[in-house]
């Protein structure tokens, strides 16, 4: 958790509050978000049956191209083939799709665990292209994430619920009574603290 | 002198386990149940007193392991305001894990509505599924006003003995119809495995067979007619049916009775007219009835002040 530049959690008694930022923090391990996540505040207060939260995420995730994670070079001579050799098995899914989806799923070859070659004519002018293939934009899930994490954190009673996503920022309150503006204006007020005042929200 | 029976488990390879259970009924004694896994056979047995030495040094010999289980013979169940699958996972599934490594066998009940402070609410099933065991343990979570102020609406209309656990220390007698409260224990997102957490769970443990004791030392004032662990024996050689139930725990023993895990309609004429070399026939000493889980038998085993004999 440690490249999260703010993790705070508020509670009425402060051990709960230690107690509870192991969960959010469980959560937050879970969806793979820490690289993700800037600043995150959280403000739980039992008696008033009041979950409110905080985010501000990190800008800048590039998207996971071939080159990330392999190296593009021609096959053996003779051979008109273009080989990738892979470093990070966890995107070889992806990339076999990908190039299934561009070259055919006939010209595409895995003759070891981690090499796929890939036929055509000219394989030199491929090269780059296969290079610049994205395979994973993190910042297309990242949003489903965070709302998942949200929910996993959130007390399971706390039915009713406002939130905000607003490009990089992002506001949870959930309570189980009616919500109350004041709660959801405090919570803008939480995410101020972290961008200078910033904040505007678009309610859902 | 009446016999007194000590709950052990062994755990050791399958190989010659067999002696293992041939001294047993030699001696007098209960297989409870026995779990079997690949290579290596966990067994759960009440042993008399005075020939726990015998069993030890065969144990011994056979290069495993015994030791004493003060939970066996019991049914606990482990009540969680909710088991979503989102928040798995849930430490319930720890609490019971632990319970069932103390001997006794645990099922997991989480309740429909019970999550939440003003909402929680149980059902009138879900209470009369609790009352069939011989513990409820509710696990509950972070914050000490919710434990004190508004779960313990989930204890109303349960006549079992309650015990709690959650994270903050608070006394027993803070929380209202409540037999036990034990800390150190509350919502915890992953799997238990840190040193405190572990500790807690010890500590449940040791709570959760002190209050068995005391609730076996208040049945031994007015003993059973039969003991649970007899009956068992009687219904697994007189039903041969109950071979085929795939579940862990075909019979499942509680401290005042037994759960058959057999059709109701079509087995409690059977297992009521069980006999007893001594004489009597079970319906004589004991109630049988629908359990409230699947379409089991539940039998409540009468105490001899109220059949008038014991055997």
């Amino acid at each position: 958790m440690s490249t999260l530049d703010t993790f705070v959690v508020e509670s009425t008694i402060s051990a709960e509050a230690d107690h509870y930022k192991q969960i959010v923090s469980d959560a937050i391990t879970d969806l793979v978000l820490a690289q993700s996540i800037e600043h995150i505040k959280v403000v739980i207060k039992p008696e008033d049956t009041l979950f409110q939260m905080a985010i501000v995420l990190r800008s800048g995730l590039s998207p996971v191209k071939v080159t990330d994670f392999a190296e593009v070079g021609v096959g053996t001579f003779g051979k008109e083939e273009v080989v990738i050799d892979i470093d990070n098995e966890a995107y070889l899914p992806q990339l076999l799709e990908n190039l299934w989806t561009i070259c055919g799923r006939i010209n595409v070859h895995q003759p070891e665990r981690k090499t796929v070659s890939v036929s055509c004519e000219n394989p030199l002018e491929h090269i780059s292209e296969i290079e610049e293939i994205v395979i994973e934009d993190p910042q297309r899930t990242l949003h489903s994430r965070l709302v998942d994490m949200a929910i996993r954190a959130t007390p399971e009673g706390f039915r009713v619920r406002y939130h905000s996503l607003n490009g990089n920022h992002f506001i949870f309150v959930a309570t189980e009574d009616i919500m109350k503006n004041e709660w959801i204006k405090e919570a803008h007020k939480m995410l101020a603290e972290f961008t200078g005042g910033e904040s505007h929200g678009n309610s859902a | 002198m009446a016999t007194v029976l000590e709950p052990y488990i062994y755990e050791g390879g399958i190989y010659k386990h067999g002696l293992l259970l041939e001294l047993l009924e030699d001696l007098g004694g209960y297989l409870v149940q026995k779990i079997p896994a690949a290579t290596e056979i966990t067994l759960v047995m009440l042993i008399p007193d005075k020939d726990i030495r015998l069993m030890e040094d065969l144990s011994t010999k056979l290069l495993g392991k015994l030791y004493k289980s003060p939970l066996t013979g019991t049914e606990i169940a482990v009540v969680s305001p909710t088991l979503a699958y989102h928040h798995l996972p849930h430490s319930a599934c720890d609490v019971a894990e632990f319970l069932r490594r103390g001997g006794c066998n645990t099922n997991m009940i989480g309740l429909a509505r019970g999550m939440g402070r003003r909402v929680a609410l149980s059902g009138d099933y879900e209470r009369k599924l609790i009352n069939e065991h011989d513990i409820a343990l509710f696990s509950f979570g972070t914050f000490r006003d919710c434990i004190i102020n508004k779960k313990p609406k989930l204890f109303e209309g349960i006549e079992v003995p309650v015990v709690v656990t959650g994270a903050p220390d608070i006394k027993t007698e803070d929380i209202p119809n409540a037999d036990m409260y034990i800390g150190g224990i509350g919502r915890i997102s992953h799997r238990l495995r840190k040193g405190s957490e572990l500790d807690g769970l010890d500590n449940m443990n040791a709570k959760v067979s002190e209050l068995i004791d005391s609730m076996r030392e208040e049945i031994a004032k007015d003993p059973l007619a039969v003991l649970p662990a007899r009956a068992m024996k009687e219904i697994t050689d007189q039903i041969p049916e109950i071979s085929t139930v795939l579940t862990p725990a075909p019979i499942t023993l509680q401290l005042d009775g037994l759960r058959v895990k057999l059709p109701y309609d079509e087995f409690q004429e059977r297992i009521g007219n069980i006999e007893f070399d001594e004489g009597p026939i079970l319906s004589e000493m004991a109630r049988i009835m629908p359990s409230k889980m699947k379409n089991y038998i539940l039998i409540k085993i009468q105490t001899k002040s109220e059949v008038s004999f014991g055997i």
